[in-house]
């Protein structure tokens, strides 16, 4: 693997984990957000 | 009653409870032991490598022994809500901290004293002249070892897994007592004087002062009832 | 609970956003504008996440602290949050320094490991914050949770000037003189736009940090505010 490889490799691997990260992240708050709506509107 | 008076009551009361039932004891020196045992059927302590290993063995041994001790430190106030009522009282919980300190290290003192000699005469290391400045290097490094190992005992109380856990979290965070005491053993073993591995020693009394101080300080957060 | 959430979705928007045009404008500042090192090659450029990402990863483990200290004193539940969602991120820039690192070892030393003074010390950081997240989900109250796991935050940055100490002693005093010294970063020939790559990278990585951050805050907010109304609920 030439030096171009380790690179693509290391960029390659940082920004994918941050990525799924951040889209696992929006997931968790959707499913909050409505967890959360719901209560609110059964309280109310 | 005063802070010192508070920690000598309540560290007589866990030894009373040790003399009397011997458990946590007996089991400590049993398996320190049983480590020098299984050291030297795993790695192949031929008299030359001895010498380099040695720190490090007794240290891992010593380590283990501890976590043992650790895991049954605040056993004694389980039940019938003890703990909850020593909470209670006006006692300062830097107290309850230091005696519960005091304790473990009185505990692992005295498995030292008879696991060192052992370790020497069973892997023949020679002569017995370095094994005071040894046992001194030890005992700060036990001291660094009890001081952390009760703060995360006491706040590992309610965790689950809490066997799994303590080691998990104490271990990383005793690195600089682990490499401070084995250079030190380490340049006593080879010439019989700290000389280079003094700073070592210095990291390892600062450990020490800055954790215990740490500890008397932040105990009132860390045992909540 | 007013705070940093409801300090509007809209300077959350301005900072994704910032963090975005500076992570591209990072990518192309270290992928193509600057010059490849003169001694390590194209390799290099792998720097430009790695420094960074000790960075941030360090960053994460300050915010622990001031959140378990702020959390100890006020009892406020957002500090708790605060310090809960730094470790979480703080976790992923720790692993993520990690793979740099070796990443970039493999074809700078032939090995994807060694106990370098680097690596073994952000190895140790990871194993702390590992063990901080581990306190916290296998503590069972949730106050007693909090609290445990500000202690042991406390007293794992207390700590981490004294292994940075005694890991590179330890190395240094240790290291055979034949054996390259990585731990020296390549400073000596330094390209101003080498400079100007790192610094816009590290600039992207910050912002990119603290817009995760202030995300994981948010759901952090929104789970207390479910378990307040469930308790009142069922009271």
């Amino acid at each position: 693997m030439g030096a171009w490889g380790f690179v693509f490799l290391a960029y390659g691997i940082v920004w994918c984990a941050i990525l799924i990260y951040w889209f696992t992240l929006k997931r968790r708050l959707r499913r909050a957000e409505t967890e959360l709506a719901q209560l609110r509107a059964s309280q109310e | 009653m005063n802070f010192l008076n508070q920690t000598l009551l309540l560290l007589k009361k866990d030894l009373i409870l040790e003399v009397r039932r011997r458990e946590n004891l007996l089991t400590m020196f049993f398996f320190g032991t049983l480590l020098l045992f299984v050291f030297h059927f795993s790695f192949d302590l031929v008299p030359e490598r001895v010498v380099e290993m040695a720190p490090g063995l007794l240290w891992l041994a010593f380590l283990f022994t501890g976590t043992l001790g650790l895991a049954q430190l605040f056993e004694a106030e389980r039940g019938n809500h003890c703990l909850e009522a020593l909470l209670l009282s006006p006692m300062d919980r830097g107290a309850l901290f230091l005696a519960k300190t005091a304790f473990n290290f009185i505990l692992m003192v005295l498995v030292e004293i008879v696991v060192i000699p052992l370790f020497w005469i069973l892997f023949n290391l020679g002569s017995w002249d370095i094994i005071p400045h040894l046992f001194l290097v030890v005992l700060l490094g036990t001291i660094g070892f009890c001081v952390l190992g009760t703060l995360l005992s006491a706040v590992t109380l309610k965790a689950r897994a809490r066997e799994l856990l303590l080691p998990l979290v104490l271990f990383p965070l005793m690195i600089p007592v682990i490499l401070g005491t084995i250079r030190c053993m380490e340049a006593i073993l080879r010439a019989g004087e700290l000389g280079d591995a003094l700073p070592w020693l210095r990291l390892l009394i600062g450990f020490d002062v800055i954790f215990l101080t740490v500890g008397i300080l932040i105990f009132d957060w860390v045992i909540e009832v | 609970m007013a705070g940093i959430s409801t300090a509007s979705v809209k300077t959350k928007g301005y900072l994704g956003a910032l963090a975005l045009i500076s992570v591209l404008l990072g990518l192309y500042w270290g992928l193509w504008h600057a010059p490849p090192d003169a001694y390590q090659g194209e390799v290099q450029r792998i720097m430009y996440l790695h420094i960074p990402s000790i960075l941030t990863a360090y960053l994460s483990f300050f915010l622990v602290f001031i959140g378990s200290c702020l959390y100890l004193w006020k009892r406020e539940k957002r500090d708790d949050i605060l310090a809960y969602s730094a470790a979480e991120i703080g976790v992923l820039f720790t692993a993520l320094t990690i793979i740099e690192g070796s990443v970039w070892g493999k074809p700078t030393w032939g090995v994807w490991w060694t106990w370098d003074a680097r690596l073994t010390l952000t190895a140790i950081l990871l194993l702390i914050f590992a063990g901080y997240l581990m306190l916290r989900s296998l503590t069972e109250d949730e106050n007693r949770a909090a609290s445990a796991a500000a202690v042991l935050g406390i007293i794992g940055f207390l700590d981490i000037p004294l292994i940075h100490m005694s890991v590179y002693w330890w190395r240094t005093l240790h290291q055979p003189p034949s054996i390259l010294r990585p731990d020296k970063a390549p400073w000596d020939n330094v390209h101003p736009a080498m400079l100007t790559a790192l610094g816009i990278n590290f600039i992207g990585f910050v912002l990119l940090y603290f817009y995760l951050l202030s995300q994981r805050f948010r759901l952090g907010e929104i789970n207390e505010e479910i378990k307040a109304r469930l308790l009142s609920r069922n009271h």
